[in-house]
């Protein structure tokens, strides 16, 4: 039996549909019960603080005044004549099509490594791995960051390279998700493939990245839209302007400076809202694609 | 169907109901408790709690709670607050978000109580209006700076040149910083790239009688203006005589990690409230010049607010938050736990009171001020809405030219477009 | 062979990637002169404590225990109100059948989405009616309504892969949901639970924004709002002290990993299900 599923199993698609299977459950009743707590908090913390900012995007509300209505105003000025939004829309794709990547594939390549020892200190080397991915979103280590790359934060060019390392540097969080779907692939198919005279890379890429891609799958669509929202090290390592010259000017960092510090919240909530529903596609697109790729154990 | 109407309604309503409605004041002399926010560090805050706790002492019937942050998360707290109809009753306020705040109904009016609940008998009247924004006055400066250059003197004697002194024009400070820099073999830069600072510009556009904002709120200079001091710092880094540019991004950063904080620079331009930033990771090493300035007569500084403080418009205990306001900048008893804490205290008997003993970075920076007053001018009317995103803006538009990312011409039309933008 | 390999090669990447770390540490140890004059050496010409004895003195009056105790209690809470409500929430999406099911869940999948600012400001306002601000209840009470839709997703992709033959089993043995829940669902959900715990404990750790916006008096700052004040730039800095406090606040998200993370892979691996 295969095992991968545990770890990251179906797409969401197949609960929406009508999962669980076979069991049909008298009592709705209960359900609601469970879900109680978490119903009151969808309606009174998420629900209506998203109709608020939803009807605050089409108004001008500057944080103090008593909204005025202004259609879609702020959503047509973002496009029409804003050029550091389209500035904030370019950093904020680059950011994320290139530290999406280069996050996964590193945490792929340690936990490959990391297998490959055996036991051989491995609990000891995944902890130390994973450290990064604890330390990341403080403020000290943002500072150290700083100061190492020193001449890098401070040149146009090389600003936001230093922020997709920063990222990329916290691959232990997917890293240890690898891991665990590596230990579920069971030895004896890799041994047997091995006697078959299949090599490293053709075990690799017939047997070990088939029964990892939904693991990949999970961690491909979270670590796009953590990318797509990331602001505390761009914030940090920026101090907090996306500079120099807008280089690291990110799509939240300017969303943030229009309502805190330019208090223009209605605008600032039409950017929430275009971000909100550009994450919502990209994620159903990439939901759309897994049927060619993502390969799941139940569907043999 | 109006129904985003109907939903505005509501959310209007809600709103309005969360505190953007207005506040009545409780009796005089009643129990009142107030809170009170400002920025700053733990000595600060050591200072304020004790001054606060003798005004309690002195005010059994008023509880104040305090609250402070570092500069930058101060002003993201306050918004939140306001908005959220929880603003505190005192704030200290900054000179260039006075305006953001105040032209937004948010402070409350203090001209019914200047020279009654709020003394003003002491002050340099010309100080007083540094608070005032449209007739209203909307806060009360709390301390005084002014621009002044930090530099280090070992590096001036080392390389054979003169520190700054009044009357040194630009051409001096260009000449003496690029043999500082030769003689430091563009190890050590003989000043820090200004061109970015709009602190810096204001300076230097007064020194040439003009202003950063006319009085109706418009760009007080051209683009001749800003061309020529884009020029200027040019030809400080034409001259090898400034920072790299890898450098022009840590403008405004703390004094740590300021090139002259980091011993990159030879001398920059800053206020003498910052000195003792400068001090703590420099000690003994500084010491505070004025500006270089192509006019006889005009240093171009003034007496700036250096924090000012304001009252909540909406607060429900007007009368105890006037009184600890006054408290703060007139008591002699505060004045002398609240020492220079803020810079020079705006009461002038206070002034006297603390500069009788004042020992570090205290006595360097009155010392300072007082080479310098007779030149310092009036405050001009604190910035308008949007004066702090031109500010930030210039820093981005004089990045890009540095970088070469763009020529001075065209950074020139981009700067204006969107400086215009910001205003209206 | 391989084997060492590969052993040999784990000890340089690990080398590099601790490497930031290492120098954090040895920045928290360096005289604030030298810091700032050779920001970039690893090894300080001399050590000083002073640093970390500052930062015990802590800010405003509150040492670094109030703010130690004020995490530990906020993100205490955080834990157990996110375990406990994310558990009942996903239960319900994953293994019971109800009407709405699917929509509500795709619904808390967009929340995902929502960057966090843009309800700040609603949200502010909904406490300050309550009387919230100035207390820990804004930054748990979310928690114990499983307001963080990431860890939902977490354990509902969890709980479906556990075998519905199971529940069958217990139905059988006469169990409800309830006791399913807890007797069945609940136990062989430990790697996911465990996640969720680490995961929230290390957020609401670092959380900077929302404890900032709700939190006022310094007694119950928590050590992210204490850092914060160690760095003003407008008036003398603490430049030292700050990288040791900020050592001193990984020092707990350290020991919570090391105390819990062997649950993390080995819960994966040996939840009674194998074969």
């Amino acid at each position: 039996m295969v095992l991968t599923e545990r770890v990251a199993p179906a797409p969401v698609k197949s609960v929406a549909e009508g999962a669980p299977p076979r069991r049909p459950n008298k009592s709705q009743g209960v359900a609601y019960l469970f879900l109680a707590p978490w119903l009151l908090g969808a309606i009174g913390l998420t629900v209506a603080p998203m109709v608020v900012s939803l009807y605050l995007s089409f108004t001008d509300y500057d944080l103090f005044n008593t909204p005025n209505w202004v259609g879609v105003d702020n959503y047509v000025k973002l496009f029409s004549d804003d050029p550091r939004y389209l500035q904030s829309v370019g950093v904020t794709l680059r950011y994320v099509a290139v530290s999406v990547p280069l996050k996964l594939l590193l945490a792929l390549g340690v936990a490959l490594l990391l297998n490959s020892l055996r036991g051989l200190g491995q609990a000891f080397f995944r902890s130390a791995f994973y450290a990064p991915s604890l330390l990341g979103a403080s403020v000290g280590l943002a500072l150290a960051w700083r100061a190492i790359f020193d001449t890098w934060v401070d040149t146009p060019d090389m600003a936001l390279t230093t922020i997709i390392l920063l990222s990329a540097w916290q691959f232990g969080a997917p890293m240890v998700i690898f891991l665990a779907g590596l230990q579920q692939i069971p030895r004896d198919m890799l041994d047997a493939a091995e006697v078959d005279g299949a090599g490293w890379w053709r075990r690799l890429f017939s047997i070990v990245l088939p029964m990892l891609s939904p693991v990949m799958f999970f961690n491909l669509v979270l670590e796009t839209i953590h990318a797509f929202q990331a602001f505390t090290q761009a914030f940090v390592v920026s101090g907090g302007r996306g500079g120099p010259a807008d280089s690291t000017l990110f799509y939240t960092l300017y969303l943030y400076e229009r309502g805190f510090t330019e208090f223009r919240m209605g605008s600032a909530s039409a950017m929430a809202w275009v971000l909100l529903v550009v994450i919502a596609v990209i994620t159903a697109v990439l939901f759309r694609t897994s049927r060619y790729w993502v390969f799941y154990g139940d569907e043999r | 169907m109006k129904a985003h109407k109907v939903v505005g309604l509501l959310i209007g309503a809600a709103l309005v109901a969360s505190g953007c409605g207005g506040g009545g004041g409780t009796a005089s002399g009643g129990p009142a408790e107030i809170k009170f926010v400002w920025w700053g560090n733990d000595d600060r805050a050591k200072l304020t709690n004790e001054a606060v706790k003798l005004f309690q002492e002195r005010n059994s019937n008023i509880k104040v709670t305090t609250s402070f942050q570092n500069f930058q998360t101060y002003f993201e707290k306050l918004s939140t607050e306001i908005a959220g109809g929880n603003a505190p009753d005192v704030i200290q306020m900054d000179y260039r978000y006075l305006n953001e705040y105040a032209g937004r109904n948010v402070l409350l009016d203090l001209t019914p109580n200047l020279g009654k609940e709020i003394r003003t008998a002491d002050w340099n009247q010309g100080f007083i209006g540094s608070g005032k924004l449209n007739n209203k006055q909307v806060a009360m400066p709390l301390a005084q700076n002014a621009t002044a250059i930090a530099y280090d003197p070992k590096l001036f004697a080392d390389a054979g040149v003169e520190e700054p002194a009044i009357g040194w024009t630009w051409q001096d400070y260009k000449d003496r910083a690029g043999k500082i820099q030769a003689k430091n073999e563009n190890k050590i830069a003989g000043s820090t790239d200004f061109g970015g600072t709009e602190d810096v510009f204001e300076t230097w556009l007064r020194q040439r009688g003009k202003k950063l904002y006319a009085d109706d709120g418009k760009l007080g200079y051209t683009k001749d203006d800003l061309k020529a001091f884009w020029q200027l710092s040019k030809d400080f880094r034409d001259a090898k005589a400034t920072t790299p540019p890898e450098l022009v991004t840590t403008l405004n950063a703390g004094a740590e990690q300021s090139p002259l904080g980091k011993k990159l620079s030879a001398s920059e331009h800053s206020y003498d409230s910052l000195f003792g930033g400068y001090n703590t990771v420099r000690p003994n090493e500084l010491k505070l010049g004025p500006y270089p300035s192509d006019s006889k007569d005009s240093l171009g500084s003034y007496r700036k607010p250096s924090q000012l403080i304001s009252v909540s418009a909406r607060t429900k205990a007007k009368d105890a938050s006037i009184k600890l306001v006054d408290f703060l900048l007139n008591d002699p008893d505060a004045g002398k736990i609240l020492g220079a804490n803020r810079g020079l205290p705006a009461n002038l008997k206070v002034r006297e009171q603390v500069s009788q003993n004042l020992t570090g970075t205290n006595k360097v920076i009155f010392e300072y001020e007082k080479s310098v007053d007779a030149k310092l001018g009036d405050a001009p009317a604190a910035p308008p809405k949007g004066d702090g995103a031109i500010y930030k803006l210039m820093q981005r538009t004089h990045e890009e030219v540095v970088f070469g990312k763009k020529s001075i011409d065209q950074a020139l039309e981009d700067f204006f477009g969107e400086a215009e933008r910001a205003l209206s | 062979m391989k084997r060492a390999l590969a052993l040999v090669l784990s000890i340089a990447a690990l080398a590099l990637v601790l490497y930031p770390i290492v120098w954090l540490v040895s920045a928290s140890l360096t005289p604030v002169e030298e810091l700032v004059a050779n920001l970039r050496e690893l090894f300080p010409g001399s050590i000083t404590g002073s640093g970390y004895a500052q930062a015990l003195d802590g800010v405003g009056g509150s040492t670094f225990w109030t703010f130690l105790t004020n995490s530990l209690v906020v993100s205490g809470g955080a834990v157990i109100g996110n375990v406990v409500s994310c558990a009942l929430a996903a239960y319900a999406f994953a293994r019971l059948r109800f009407r709405l099911s699917g929509a509500l869940f795709a619904f808390s999948l967009l929340t995902i989405m929502l960057p966090a600012h843009v309800t700040l400001i609603p949200q502010y306002i909904v406490f300050q009616q309550l009387e919230f601000t100035d207390t820990f209840v804004p930054l748990i009470l979310p928690k114990m309504l499983a307001t963080d839709a990431f860890f939902v997703f977490l354990m509902v992709q969890f709980m479906r892969g556990i075998p519905y033959e199971l529940d069958e089993a217990a139905r059988i043995d006469g169990c409800g949901p309830v006791r399913n829940f807890r007797y069945v669902v609940l136990p062989l959900s430990q790697p996911a639970l465990v996640t969720t715990a680490i995961f929230t404990f290390i957020w609401t750790w670092n959380d900077f924004f929302s404890q900032l916006i709700y939190l006022s008096s310094t007694e119950k700052y928590t050590i992210p709002l204490g850092l914060r004040l160690f760095i003003d730039q407008t008036s003398s800095s603490s430049y030292g002290a700050m990288f040791a406090m900020s050592v001193l606040s990984l020092v707990p998200i350290g020991l919570f990993f090391l105390a819990f993370q062997r649950f993390l892979v080995a819960g994966v691996a040996t939840t009674g299900l194998k074969g």
